[in-house]
């Protein structure tokens, strides 16, 4: 099948009376990313909003399926660039139940999880601050986020060796244990945390030109936020208090102690405080896995899964075959489908894994949080000011290497 | 050049769902194409009010080839529920899901652009992620890897190389034939 339309002027719309097709993006500053709207607007109000998107798009749940399973996660974890241990935190999960191994997991390489996912959701809720901030011309909270940020991102280098796509979780563990100096690192940033936030909150929260911005700015009630199957901060700021941590708890969770911050109002201003919220909940959970971590293996013990240590396999026979066996064939998944979800920074990132008994995934399908949270646009946009728009998407806070995958 | 060929399959199972007893935390039903609508208007009703998500999986070897996977949430019960809807090879169809959840809107286009599965009664169907004119549908399993060599989209003329020419040194010549050439290196078209 083919059709004749040229990519580069998407077919939009019927527009009568005053109202003007406006293309905004898809290289707007304000858009965080690539996307592209086309907006029928009347003077500056909105009438009609269809965000067009798929520039991004890179074929991952493709690639992934020509991959070892444990090189699809390394293609996985690009998907949402702002929290690339979410990712693969909960394709792993997927896996592991695939495996049949959940139960397995050595409890420090589950704290040790816990950690990664809840550092990167606070790295990620940063950027997202920092870079809302930037939409409504307060930058000065772009350099204390980033600040922030950065020392995140120097954790998870310290333990995975890179800053952005630290690939450290893996299929029955993780990659290697924490270094030295990784809890003093961990201890200095829990120790800055709250007074961090309370600068932010004082430079933020109370400014009365964020409130005017934000306060009543794309309302969504909680029957629209169903409809477009909006989950995460988004969500609750509407007042359901469904996060996937409580909800279907996994690796570990229940062990913790920690609120669901909601709001009632369903605006902007009410998911802008529920992430903030949010932050300090997860730096909650920080202290409590750091008081918990308790030295012990970090991997399961597996061959089949797991590579053997690399300083065993110069003195046994059994080890070399098994490393090598992972490294050039994968280890097999036994057949069956399976859905794992995990609560990511934007909303429930759920996988739907299908293996077929081979060494790679037949199919990896993932529920991108961002895909459904900026879908709702089509629905806030309409009655707003085009100077709106720009507050709806940065607190709808979508990510494109998610949307367009 | 890249290889256009895909690598062998690498497993034995032409059904891997019906293999195995679930081994998630979600209720599994398996839906005829022409009941999913009714099931799913009966399981909104019945307090799942969310479509988490929308998927698709191609068995090849399979009758029927495609299975379209639906995820519904309630949200106060706390409980997932998987609808599996087998779909033969030849022109898959299903009824939209649009018209119980606004959500359902991308993720069949999605379906549609990277399964070639068409959803009847969709307002908006088209492609979403690939370029619209795109040939052939990359998440099936026969598509290769690497797809066939494509033109490039045509570029506005000024951005050829053909256009642009290395100028000669100006030594000799009038101020004249200088700016001439200059405005024929920009792509002006002031050289007749």
């Amino acid at each position: 099948m083919s059709m004749t339309t040229s990519p580069l002027t998407p077919e939009i719309v019927s527009h009568e009376g005053s109202a003007m097709v406006l293309s905004m993006g898809p290289q707007h500053p304000s858009t965080h990313g690539v996307l592209q709207i086309m907006l029928e607007i009347e003077g500056e109000n909105i009438i009609k909003a269809e965000p067009e998107i798929g520039y991004l798009h890179t074929g991952i749940e493709k690639t992934a399926e020509n991959l070892f399973w444990s090189q699809a996660q390394t293609v996985i974890e690009r998907m949402d660039y702002l929290a690339p241990s979410s990712n693969a935190y909960c394709y792993c999960l997927a896996v592991e139940q695939l495996l049949g191994i959940t139960e397995r997991i050595p409890e420090r390489a589950r704290q040790i999880r816990v950690l990664q996912a809840e550092l990167t959701r606070i790295a990620s809720h940063c950027v997202w601050l920092g870079t809302h901030g930037i939409d409504l011309g307060a930058l000065s909270a772009f350099f204390y986020c980033f600040d922030m940020r950065e020392k995140i991102l120097d954790l998870q280098e310290a333990a995975g060796g890179a800053r952005m796509h630290p690939n450290y979780l893996r299929v029955g563990g993780v990659q290697a244990d924490l270094p030295s100096g990784f809890m003093e690192q961990l201890d200095a940033l829990i120790e800055m945390f709250p007074e961090r936030v309370r600068d932010l909150r004082k430079l933020l929260q109370a400014n009365p030109i964020l409130q005017d911005r934000l306060i009543d700015v794309g309302i969504m009630s909680q029957d629209e936020a169903q409809d477009w199957s909006i989950t995460g901060p988004s969500l609750r700021a509407t007042g359901i208090a469904y996060d996937v941590r409580r909800a279907f708890p996994y690796g570990g969770y229940e062990a913790y102690e920690f609120d669901i911050p909601t709001r009632t109002e369903g605006d902007s201003y009410a998911r802008f405080l529920v992430r903030l919220d949010e932050m300090e909940q997860s730096m909650r959970i920080v202290k409590q896995v750091r008081d918990a971590l308790r030295p012990g293996p970090i991997a399961i013990d597996d061959t089949k899964v797991m590579p053997p240590p690399k300083e065993t396999i110069a003195l046994s026979m059994e080890a070399l075959i098994h490393h090598f066996k992972i490294m050039t064939e994968g280890f097999r998944v036994p057949p069956g489908d399976v859905y794992q979800a995990v609560e990511g920074p934007r909303g429930e990132l759920g996988y739907y894994v299908v293996s077929d008994g081979g060494n790679r995934p037949y199919r990896v399908r993932t529920r991108p949080p961002s895909l459904y949270n900026l879908q709702a646009l089509k629905g806030l946009a309409p009655g707003n000011l085009i100077a709106d728009l720009v507050v709806i998407i940065g607190s709808l806070d979508p990510v494109f290497g998610e949307v367009d995958r | 050049m890249p290889s256009t060929q895909t690598p062998p399959l690498t497993g034995t199972a032409i059904d891997p769902p019906a293999l195995r007893p679930p081994i998630d935390d979600a209720a599994i039903e398996r839906i005829e194409p022409a009941n999913i609508h009714s099931r799913l208007t009966e399981l909104k009703r019945d307090g799942f009010t969310m479509l988490l998500d929308l998927g698709a999986v191609d068995y090849p070897q399979r009758t029927p080839r495609f299975d379209v996977v639906y995820h519904l949430l309630n949200l106060r019960q706390t409980k997932r529920v998987r609808l599996l809807c087998g779909l033969a090879g030849d022109d898959p169809k299903l009824p939209t899901a649009t018209d119980l959840w606004k959500s359902a809107d991308w993720a069949e286009r999605e379906i549609f652009d990277l399964f070639g599965i068409t959803f009847e009664g969709h307002p908006d169907l088209r492609r979403i992620q690939m370029p619209n004119d795109w040939e052939g549908h990359p998440l099936r399993k026969d598509y290769p890897l690497r797809g066939p060599a494509r033109e490039r989209s045509p570029r506005p003329a000024f951005a050829l190389k053909s256009n642009v020419q290395a100028g000669t040194p100006p030594s000799g010549r009038t101020l004249e034939a200088l700016q001439r050439q200059i405005a024929k290196i920009r792509g002006e078209d002031a050289s007749k």
